[in-house]
């Protein structure tokens, strides 16, 4: 017993000592990547573990297709991108921490990165500070336009204000707000409450979950109290999965109930199940199903690369233009160097014939002007688009041309 | 203490002598780094460090040397941290609200935000609020008798709760966002033209661990240092020959408490924010790792253990090795509670001795052959 257990430690202490090594020549990979001399090198800054990993996989491998795809076609001024991709761990310190070390010590041209709010928020004073610039590829709540960062997500103005201008068109009058209980959901419905209101209709509840709630019981008691003619969903995550369940557990529809969800993508259709969304609304600016000859590729490219079963979805799309528009903004600068790069994408001129359709990106607010979608999922687990902006829609992070919103008191702070 | 022979006390005296060299040794690498390192991050990063090597120091005081296993340190550490934060959060808006009370609908400061518009007020507040509330809470559970795996539910539900509330009162606290895009108290410290801000910053961190290390080791190292080692040997015997248990469990407590919170701190001049997640269970146990892996009961040991594993995840950046770290890490710790209770401080001081032994044992066969 005594010898083994001498050799079981021996054998701990030898994987200890491999670890450590492997640490060492972890260290020495880096330096390699980035001393390479002919290949422009950039970063990608994604939750490659924790709770985050799956729904970030999508926007990585996104954007390794159009690093792919841009090598393959010659590069950027005649050099090949080469990437170092770090883990931000779903853990907004750790972003900030791997941020840092991918502009101060890789020495990276650009970042290609997160997908929360609270870790862009963690990254955004290191990028400003280093003045770094930041690809950031997920719609979210607005209220944020910094120098250092490039949005090509929706502002609110080009997901939800037309999500609610298209139900109250469509006569839509009671509304209920159900939301995970974080900082998107709590200001996307400051926003829909105050259009609600300025359109003289009426919000007939908001309810919060928490962000793992399994259990809606409470909430669809509610709900069928309330007796709303539509339900906003800004539940994120796993919290869809159990509330769409327990509704269609009540032999509840999109007939009984409607729901515009904010968060559902084609991504997540797939991880709740097509039946139990068929029939409800969407809101984004671009779907596997949109009609355009670069989304065909787009798609097909996408599938080849990481597996038939795979869908494309708008983040994956918007983590695709960014590196398409980086480059842009780059030749048009005809160099690397971040404040040329920066000043290139001021012109607002940078625009990108994207799978969407034409984005420009805008020089003031960095985001771009892009199409609304309003789109109904169906029982395939593919979603169709049912209204269209049809012209590029200009982005308003701060909703200034709002009437109501100005009202309503949603501006920035001074 | 006392019934150990003589030898026996000599190797206790013996590896408390090569703690305090290996500190010094640590202590002076970390002054020497940013003078050797090129860039900023990695300088930033050994300030974090320093921190969570601060954190260790706390924990070990109340689980290597008393036995209580705190599961929620998180809590500590997240109130010093958010504390630091509203007051340099305050600095940046110029004592105005902030962007996630005016997106909450306040227009107001709220009243609990307007002492940490001082910093006096602030760095006592940081030191008062988890004194009292870890005092509180120390007062009531050590009084029921409250311990072992019972005392590690209460303090992780305690986090979860104060986390919870963290996370829904979202206009006050920024909810899952946190208190994010504020400089250090000393100005901005990322990126070169702010070095003399980081390496102040820097410095001012290290005095506050080798003092930390300096308060830990004075506790430990005399007469109260050997009640907290009876206690968590024999709790009922300490009872028993008279001392207060009850009163020493919620003194430690509270310094460790205490101690986590000034870590928090100064976590957040380095980090640029503070977030909900340094509070949850998870990142909580995280820290009871480090000191596990670092060796308990040894002081020291917390400090290594907070540095090699949290160098491990800076180095381990992208492939497989991202992935299997979590289980490396699980694999470390599960072998390390099974069969290295002394941690890597442990493996070195139970080997190293009698390597060098062994060693000169066979020498000195060879040499009287020679003879």
């Amino acid at each position: 017993m005594i010898v083994k257990k001498g050799l079981i430690k021996k054998i701990a202490v030898a994987a200890a000592a491999c670890c450590l090594a492997m640490t060492i020549t972890s260290c020495g990979q880096t330096a390699q990547t980035s001393t390479a001399q002919e290949s422009v090198t950039v970063g990608l800054l994604h939750s490659l573990t924790g709770s985050m990993a799956i729904s970030e996989k999508a926007v990585s491998d996104a954007e390794k297709l159009a690093i792919a795809e841009i090598n393959a076609a010659g590069g950027v001024l005649g050099k090949q991108i080469s990437f170092i991709e770090e883990d931000g761990a779903s853990d907004p310190s750790t972003f900030a921490t791997k941020a840092e070390k991918l502009i101060d010590q890789d020495k990276v041209a650009t970042v290609f990165g997160c997908w929360t709010s609270s870790s862009r928020k963690a990254v955004k004073p290191v990028f400003e500070d280093y003045n770094a610039l930041l690809w950031y590829p997920v719609q979210y709540e607005g209220m944020e336009a910094s120098k250092n960062i490039v949005y090509a997500g929706a502002a609110p103005n080009q997901q939800i204000v037309p999500a609610v201008e298209y139900l109250i068109e469509k006569g839509y009058k009671k509304f209920f707000l159900m939301g995970s209980d974080y900082v998107f959901p709590r200001t996307a419905n400051m926003i829909i409450e105050a259009q609600v209101k300025a359109a003289g209709l009426e919000v007939v509840g908001v309810e919060y979950a928490d962000m793992d709630q399994t259990d809606f019981a409470a909430i669809i008691a509610k709900i069928e109290a309330a007796k709303p003619d539509v339900i906003l969903n800004t539940l994120n995550g796993s919290g869809n999965v159990s509330f769409f369940k327990q509704m269609s557990e009540k032999n509840y529809t999109s007939a009984d109930y409607m729901t515009m969800s904010f968060s559902i993508a084609e991504e997540e259709v797939t991880a709740i199940g097509a039946s139990l969304l068929t029939g409800h609304l969407v809101s984004w600016n671009y779907y596997q199903t949109t009609d355009t000859a670069k989304n065909k590729d787009f798609v097909a490219a996408y599938k080849s690369k990481f597996g038939e079963s795979r869908v494309t979805s708008d983040p994956a799309e918007a983590a695709y233009i960014n590196v398409y528009l980086w480059k842009a903004a780059v030749e048009k600068a005809n160099s690397f160097d971040v404040a040329k790069v920066i000043e290139a994408v001021e012109t607002g001129t940078i625009s990108f014939d994207a799978p969407e359709g034409l984005v420009t990106l805008n020089g003031e607010n960095h985001h771009l002007a892009k199409r609304v979608r309003i789109g109904e999922v169906s029982t395939d687990g593919l979603i169709y688009e049912i209204s269209s902006s049809g012209t590029p829609v200009d982005p308003d992070p701060y909703l200034t041309t709002y009437d109501w919103a100005v009202a309503a008191g949603i501006q920035p702070l001074e | 203490m006392d019934m150990l022979t003589k030898p026996a006390l000599n190797v206790v005296k013996k590896s408390r002598k090569g703690y305090h060299i290996t500190f010094a040794v640590i202590a002076l690498l970390l002054a020497l780094s940013p003078f050797l390192i090129d860039g900023t991050s990695l300088v930033q990063f050994l300030g974090k460090c320093m921190c969570y090597a601060i954190v260790g120091i706390a924990l070990d005081l109340i689980w290597g040397y008393t036995g209580m296993l705190s599961l929620g340190h998180g809590l500590w550490f997240c109130l010093g941290g958010y504390a630091m934060a509203m007051f340099l959060k305050l600095e940046g808006t110029g004592g105005k609200i902030t962007d996630f009370m005016q997106t909450g609908g306040l227009d107001a400061l709220p009243w609990f935000w307007t002492p940490f518009g001082s910093f006096p007020v602030t760095l006592a507040l940081i030191i008062v609020i988890p004194a009292v509330f870890a005092g509180l809470v120390g007062f009531f559970v050590f009084r029921s008798r409250i311990k072992g795996v019972y005392f590690s539910i209460i303090t992780q539900a305690l986090t979860w709760a104060v986390y919870s509330l963290f996370m829904a009162n979202s206009k006050y606290t920024g909810g899952n966002n946190g208190i994010t895009d504020i400089a250090s108290v000393f100005g901005k410290t990322k990126g070169e033209a702010n070095r003399p801000n980081l390496l102040l910053l820097f410095f001012v961190t290290l005095a506050v661990l080798v003092l930390v290390y300096l308060l830990a080791t004075y506790l430990t190292g005399r007469k109260f240092g050997k009640l907290l080692i009876a206690i968590r040997d024999g709790e009922n015997r300490t009872y028993f020959s008279g001392y207060s248990v009850n009163s020493y469990k919620n003194f430690i407590y509270a310094v460790s408490a205490v101690l986590a919170a000034i870590a928090g701190a100064l976590f957040v001049n380095f980090n640029g924010s503070i977030t909900p997640t340094q509070m949850t269970i998870g990142y909580s146990i995280t820290m009871v790792i480090w000191v596990a892996v670092g060796g308990r009961g040894t002081i020291i040991g917390a400090v290594i253990g907070a540095f090699f594993i949290n160098l491990c995840e800076y180095n381990f950046s992208s492939g497989i090795l991202v992935e299997a770290w979590q289980y490396i890490i699980g694999a470390i710790f599960c072998l390390t509670i099974l069969l290295f209770k002394g941690g890597i401080v442990g493996i070195v001081r139970d080997n190293i001795p009698s390597l060098i032994r062994k060693i000169k044992e066979r020498k000195k066969p060879a040499e009287k052959e020679a003879a």
